[in-house]
């Protein structure tokens, strides 16, 4: 434990002193923000014509209206909720897309910078190895995820109507942003590493990572159209999916962690 | 302290070292000498527990190399790597106080204020290890592999591409090391290098073509020699030498070179000899091919 701490102390330092690898992270997180309020607040405002005036939306207001959280809402308020609560898929996932960068570069940089052979020399295993350098893009990733849904939150209670952010607050919600979220990025960022130690160059990994991607944004389009409702019976069986992929990557990621083609091979 | 026996290592149908074997002491500078690609990295590496030999093993005397004790064995291992391989974006404190950490020293901080002072770094703990001279990150590299304080350690071409007063401090180092008694295992082009501070010599090409101390590869390859220069013409006096038992003499101007047994017990029959005859002996030396000729005479002689 302490080994892997040493290691993820230091990948923490390392990415303090080089802040700009967070700009693609911060940019993912601030235009996650930004597209529910450009749907449920600026576009109405611009128009003038507010969502509850179309008809696209009154089975959502037909729907939405009886739920605990959405009580006492008005039917922009309802809508509004019901936007900021399907985007929130994408608000706790798409800082996960940009710590990509972080992840699949952890390995391949080390072996790049001529820093993993002596890393490799110590007594660390390769458990520790690669549990330190999830952890050190999972870490930051999940600040970020943390720290976008502060802003959601605040830009809600200053930007939407009344009480709508209490539609963030439900166990569903909640369970999104604090138990499918982490889940996936571990897994995302898992694949990440793992595709990080099996490649010679860096832009590899990143491309081969940036795909994983693509199923967790297939969650949102899913959702959006209504073919799964994030309830929390299947939140909690999509994380025990996770869960098992997550401990499965594990085992996979130090099995395909080979030091000597690493060390031999790798140029 | 650690044996190597048989090593040998494949990588799919390249041979990079073939039966590879010997044994270090503690107090010992052992020198790897070869040409490029002839498995010095390699044996470095699985002296390391890096990699594994395809056959043979490596011994410790605290227990030998394998798959499930290489993680413990490197950690009695000090391992300079060719590249300095510090994170050039954090401070040298804390490159090191990370490997005092990973090595599971109990006052990491400690080890480190204690490395900083030996190394004479103290003065650039706070400097970013990116900003530090090619000579000075290879000292942080080299406090860096002694943290847990190893008895063996290896390094890896140290020198290489260093300024002569940067290889010059470094070297001085690795005399410290030896002279504390560690064993050092130093692979390297540098011969004049290997002159100076190593005890042995193992010369590789793939496999071991010669191993001993520089000393003995020389009288191995050339013989002793004497060389004694005269106050006039040498030629008068070769045959003379010829007759006293020495066939091997070689005149040119006033220098004699005499091929002999042992050098220091042969000279003073010889200059006994010269001197009745009437030479006037002005200087008297044992020869010595510089480590440069028996090194290519090994190569080139594994070659042919």
């Amino acid at each position: 434990m302490r080994r892997i701490l040493a290691l993820l102390d230091k990948d923490l330092a390392d990415l303090r002193q080089n802040p700009s690898l967070f700009v693609p992270a911060l940019l993912t997180g601030f235009f996650s923000i930004l597209l529910p309020f450009i749907i449920a607040i600026i576009i109405p405002a611009m128009t003038g014509e507010r969502l509850s005036d179309s008809s696209d939306f009154e089975l959502v207001v037909e729907t939405y209206n009886s739920q605990p959280a959405m009580r006492g809402l008005t039917p922009e308020g309802v809508i509004q909720a019901w936007v900021f609560q399907h985007f929130l898929v994408l608000l706790v996932l798409t800082p996960i897309a940009g710590s990509m960068s972080v992840a699949a570069y952890s390995v391949i940089g080390e072996k790049q910078a001529r820093t993993l052979e002596p890393l490799l020399a110590t007594p660390i295993t390769t458990f520790e190895l690669l549990t330190a350098k999830v952890l050190g893009s999972f870490l930051p990733a999940l600040m970020l995820s943390l720290g976008s849904f502060c802003v959601y939150v605040a830009g809600m209670l200053v930007f939407a109507e009344p009480g709508t952010y209490r539609a963030l607050f439900t166990p569903a919600s909640l369970g999104v942003v604090f138990l499918l979220g982490p889940l996936s990025a571990l897994v995302a960022l898992q694949l990440a590493v793992c595709v990080s130690s099996r490649v010679n160059d860096a832009r590899s990994a990143q491309q081969i990572g940036a795909l994983v991607i693509l199923p967790i944004a297939g969650l949102l389009v899913v959702q959006l159209t209504g073919s799964i409702v994030l309830t929390i019976p299947v939140i909690l069986a999509i994380s025990a999916i996770l869960l098992g992929m997550n401990a499965g990557l594990m085992l996979l990621g130090v099995k395909l962690f080979d030091r000597e083609a690493i060390l031999t091979r790798w140029k | 302290m650690l044996t190597a026996s048989h090593l040998t290592r494949r990588f799919g149908s390249r041979l990079a070292v073939d039966d590879v074997s010997f044994e270090l002491v503690p107090g010992e500078v052992f020198a790897l000498l070869g040409p490029n690609g002839a498995g010095k990295t390699t044996t470095l590496r699985m002296l390391a527990g890096l990699i594994e030999p395809s056959s043979g093993h490596v011994h410790l005397r605290t227990g030998s190399q394998s798959p499930d004790t290489s993680p413990s064995l490197r950690g009695q291992i000090g391992f300079l790597t060719e590249s300095p391989g510090l994170w050039e974006r954090l401070d040298v404190r804390r490159n090191l106080l990370v490997y005092a950490r990973l090595h599971g020293l109990p006052r990491p901080d400690h080890a480190v204020g204690e490395a900083l002072e030996t190394f004479g770094i103290r003065d650039r703990a706070r400097d970013l290890a990116g900003q530090l001279s090619k000579g000075l990150k290879q000292r942080v590299a080299l406090a860096r592999a002694l943290l847990h304080k190893p008895r063996v350690v290896l390094l890896d071409e140290p020198t290489s591409g260093l300024d002569p007063q940067s290889a010059h401090e470094f070297r001085e180092l690795v005399v410290r090391l030896r002279n504390t008694n560690h064993t050092v295992v130093l692979s390297t082009h540098n011969l004049d290098e290997v002159e100076r501070i190593a005890s042995r010599v193992a010369v590789l090409r793939t496999r071991l073509i010669a191993l001993d101390t520089p000393a003995a590869l020389r009288v191995r390859l050339f013989g002793s020699r004497l060389r004694i220069t005269l106050g006039q013409s040498a030629e008068p006096f070769s045959a003379l030498l010829r007759d006293s038992g020495f066939p091997d003499v070689r005149a040119d101007a006033n220098t004699l070179s005499i091929a002999v047994t042992d050098g220091s017990a042969s000279a003073p029959p010889i200059v006994k000899r010269l001197v009745e005859a009437g030479a006037d002996v002005c200087a008297v030396g044992v020869e010595e091919p510089r480590l440069e000729d028996v090194y290519l005479r090994l190569v080139d002689g594994d070659r042919k």
